[in-house]
C-alpha cells in the first residue's frame, strides 16, 4: 500500500511539473545590413519573426520601402517589402511568412536569412531556392519581384 | 488463478462473423487514417519531406491504433459475445507491441526529417522538438510511458510481477494517451487547419472513452446497486478447490449462459482491489450463483458472508452450441467448473470425461453422479498420474475407446493450457471435426 501511495504521488508531482512547462520557440531577430550575412545561431528574446531590418523605422532620405504582393504558397502566405535607394536593394523585410506549425517557422527561419543574403549580393530577386524550402523560395522571389517590378514601375531614384 | 479463455475459432456461423467484421472494421479506419494524412500534405519533396512524411503518417496511425486498442478491452458487449475475451486480449496485446513499434517511428522519423529540413543536427533538432514545439514534452513523457508498459509486460517481466502490480501499471496508459492528444492537434499538419479533421479525430475519441466509462465503470456499479450480489457463503469441495456462493436479486436478468464467467470483485480486506474472472459452475437461479476456485491462500474460504460483491458480466463465448448433437464435455482439473454447469443443462444426451491427478482432486463427485442419474447422462472419472495409466486416456485412440460414437458429437473441453491443447489434438486424431470443438483453458 505505501508503494501505491508513492507511486501516486510521484505521479502527480510529475504531471504537475510537466503540465507548467510552457514550449517557446527562440525567434530569431538578425539585422541584415548589406553584404553582411546573418549570425547563426538564435537570440531568445525577442518576439517578431526573422525580420531583414525593423519594422518602423522612418527611412533615411532616398530610401524607398516597396511592399510586394502577397504570394500563395501550400504552406502559407509569403510577403516581403524591399528597401531600395538609387536602384539598389538596401534591405528585405518579410511581412508575412507561413506560420501554420512550429515547423513551418523553424523552416523560414532557416530559408529567410539565406534568400535575403543571397539578394543583396545578387541585387535582383533571382536567387536560388533554399534547399529543403522550395515553395517559400518560390514564395518569395514571386513577392520580392513584384516589388522590385513596382519600384522601377514608379522610378525609384 | 486467473483462468484465461481461449474459444475454439467457430469459422461458419455468426460467431465467425463478429471477429472478421472487426478486422475489416480496423482496417477501414486504418485506411481512412492514411487518407487523411494523404489529403493533408500538399507536397513531399527531397529526403526531409519524405522522413517527415513517413513520420506524419506513423504518428497519425499511432494515434488512432491506441484508441482501437482501448476499444478492444472496453468490454463491449457484442465483442465480447461474439469475438471472446481472450482473443480480444490477445489482439490487444500483438497490437500494443505493434503500436509501441510505431510510435518510436514517428518519433525518430520525426526528429530526423525535420533536422534534415531545418538543416541542424539530431541532437538540435530534438531538443528545439522537446522545448520549442507545442505540447510534444507531454508526449515525449506519454512515449515513455508506453515504452515502460510494453517492457513491463514482456513475458519475461510479467511473470516476475503480480497480477495486480501489473495491472494497476498497466493504467499509466490511459494517462499517456491523455498526455499524447494536444500535440496531435497543435503540430500535426492534418488537424492544424482542419477543422472537420479536428472534429472527427476527437469525436473517435470521446466516443472510445465513453465506451469504457459506460461499459466498465457505469455498467458494473448498476449491476451492483440492481442485484445486490454479496457472500452468502462458501464451501469446501476438495482440499484445494472451493466453492463461494454469491447471492443476488433478479439474477435472471444478466442472461448468463452455462459456460460463462463473471469478473469478481470481492468487497473485502485483501480482496477489493483485485478483479478475478471465474466461471459459473452451476446454472445460476433468480437469487444464487456459485463459482468454484482454487483457493491456494484460503482466502475465499474465509470470507465472510454479506460480504459485497461486484460483479461484471456474463462474458465468454465458451457456451452451448444448440445443435441437437449428443455431447461430450471434457474436464480437466478445475476445468470441471464451466462443464458443471453444462452437465446440468445442455440438452439431449451428454457424457461427461472428468480428468484428476488423483481421487482426491475430483470435485463435485456426488453432484455429477445425482445429475447423471436424473438425466441418464454418462460420467466417466479419469483418475491417475498419466505416468502410471497403461494408456494416455487423452490420446485419440483412448479417448475413442471411452466414448462411443464420438466423431457424431460436439466436443467442450476445459482445463489447464497443456490438457486442453492434448484433447483438442486428441479429438480431431479421432474423428471430430475441428468447428465442432470448444474449448477454454485456465492458466494458474
Amino acid at each position: 500500500m505505501r508503494r501505491v501511495i508513492f507511486a501516486i504521488t510521484v505521479t502527480i508531482a510529475g504531471l504537475v511539473a510537466l503540465l507548467s512547462f510552457k514550449s517557446h520557440f527562440p525567434e530569431r531577430a538578425v539585422a541584415a545590413p548589406q553584404g553582411q550575412p546573418p549570425a547563426p545561431g538564435g537570440t531568445p528574446g525577442t518576439t517578431a519573426p526573422f525580420t531583414g531590418a525593423s519594422a518602423g523605422k522612418t527611412l533615411p532620405a532616398g530610401e524607398r520601402a516597396v511592399l510586394g504582393t502577397v504570394a500563395n504558397t501550400i504552406y502559407g502566405p509569403v510577403q516581403v517589402q524591399a528597401v531600395v535607394r538609387s536602384g539598389k536593394i538596401v534591405s528585405v523585410r518579410i511581412v508575412q511568412q507561413p506560420s501554420g506549425t512550429t515547423e513551418d517557422v523553424q523552416i523560414g527561419q532557416y530559408a529567410f536569412p539565406r534568400l535575403v543574403a543571397e539578394t543583396l549580393t545578387a541585387q535582383s530577386a533571382r536567387v536560388d531556392a533554399v534547399s529543403g524550402a522550395t515553395y517559400t523560395s518560390g514564395g518569395y522571389v514571386r513577392s520580392l519581384q513584384s516589388a522590385l517590378d513596382g519600384a522601377a514601375g514608379t522610378g525609384a531614384r | 488463478m486467473t483462468p484465461r479463455a481461449v474459444p475454439a475459432r467457430i469459422g461458419a456461423g455468426p460467431r465467425g462473423g463478429v471477429g472478421v467484421g472487426m478486422r475489416i472494421g480496423i482496417g477501414v479506419g486504418a485506411a481512412a487514417t492514411a487518407w487523411l494524412w494523404w489529403y493533408s500534405t500538399p507536397a513531399v519533396s527531397g529526403p526531409g519531406g519524405w522522413l517527415s512524411g513517413a513520420g506524419e503518417v506513423c504518428g497519425l496511425e499511432s494515434g488512432y491504433a491506441v484508441v482501437i486498442l482501448v476499444l478492444l478491452m472496453a468490454r463491449i458487449p457484442p465483442l465480447e459475445r461474439g469475438i471472446g475475451a481472450d482473443r480480444l486480449a490477445r489482439w490487444h496485446a500483438m497490437g500494443g507491441r505493434y503500436v509501441i513499434g510505431l510510435i518510436s517511428a514517428h518519433a525518430l522519423l520525426i526528429i530526423w526529417g525535420y533536422a534534415y529540413q531545418a538543416h541542424t543536427g539530431l541532437i538540435s533538432e530534438t531538443g528545439t522538438l522537446l522545448t520549442g514545439y507545442p505540447d510534444v514534452l507531454m508526449a515525449t513523457v506519454a512515449w515513455f510511458l508506453l515504452l515502460g508498459t510494453g517492457l513491463v509486460s514482456a513475458r519475461k517481466v510479467r511473470r516476475r510481477l503480480r497480477y495486480e502490480t501489473w495491472y494497476y501499471l498497466h493504467l499509466y496508459t490511459y494517462l499517456a494517451i491523455a498526455l499524447a492528444f494536444s500535440h496531435q492537434f497543435a503540430n500535426g499538419a492534418a488537424f492544424v487547419a482542419d477543422t472537420a479533421a479536428r472534429f472527427w479525430w476527437s469525436a473517435l475519441y470521446l466516443a472510445v472513452a465513453a465506451a469504457v466509462v459506460w461499459y466498465r465503470i457505469a455498467v458494473p456499479a448498476r449491476a451492483f446497486a440492481r442485484h445486490g450480489f454479496a457472500v452468502a457463503g462458501t464451501r469446501e469441495e476438495s482440499p484445494r478447490a472451493v466453492s463461494v456462493y454469491i447471492r443476488g436479486r433478479r439474477l435472471t436478468e444478466l442472461e448468463a449462459a452455462p459456460g460463462q464467467f463473471f469478473r469478481w470483485r470481492f468487497l473485502t480486506r485483501g480482496l477489493w482491489w483485485q478483479s478475478h474472472p471465474y466461471s459459473l459452475s452451476a446454472v445460476p437461479s433468480d437469487d444464487l450463483m456459485r463459482i468454484t476456485v482454487v483457493d491456494n491462500e484460503g482466502k475465499f474460504a474465509a470470507l465472510p458472508p454479506g460480504t459485497r460483491v461486484i460483479a461484471e458480466g456474463p462474458f465468454g463465448a465458451f457456451t452451448p452450441a444448440r445443435s441437437g448433437r449428443p455431447a461430450l464435455l471434457l474436464a480437466g482439473g478445475v476445468g470441471i467448473a464451466p462443464l458443471r454447469a453444462m452437465f446440468a443443462s445442455l440438452p439431449g444426451e451428454v457424457t461427461l470425461v472428468y480428468r484428476a491427478s488423483s481421487e482426491a482432486d475430483l470435485v463435485f463427485r456426488p453432484e455429477l453422479d445425482a445429475i447423471a442419474a436424473s438425466r441418464h447422462a454418462t460420467v466417466r472419472y479419469v483418475t491417475g498420474a498419466r505416468a502410471d495409466l497403461e494408456e494416455d486416456p487423452l490420446s485419440a485412440d483412448g479417448l475413442r475407446r471411452l466414448v462411443p460414437g464420438l466423431a457424431e458429437m460436439d466436443a467442450y473441453v476445459c482445463g489447464p493450457p497443456g490438457m486442453t491443447e492434448a484433447a483438442v489434438t486428441a479429438l480431431t486424431g479421432a474423428g471430430v471435426p475441428r468447428r465442432r470443438i470448444r474449448f477454454e483453458s485456465f492458466e494458474f
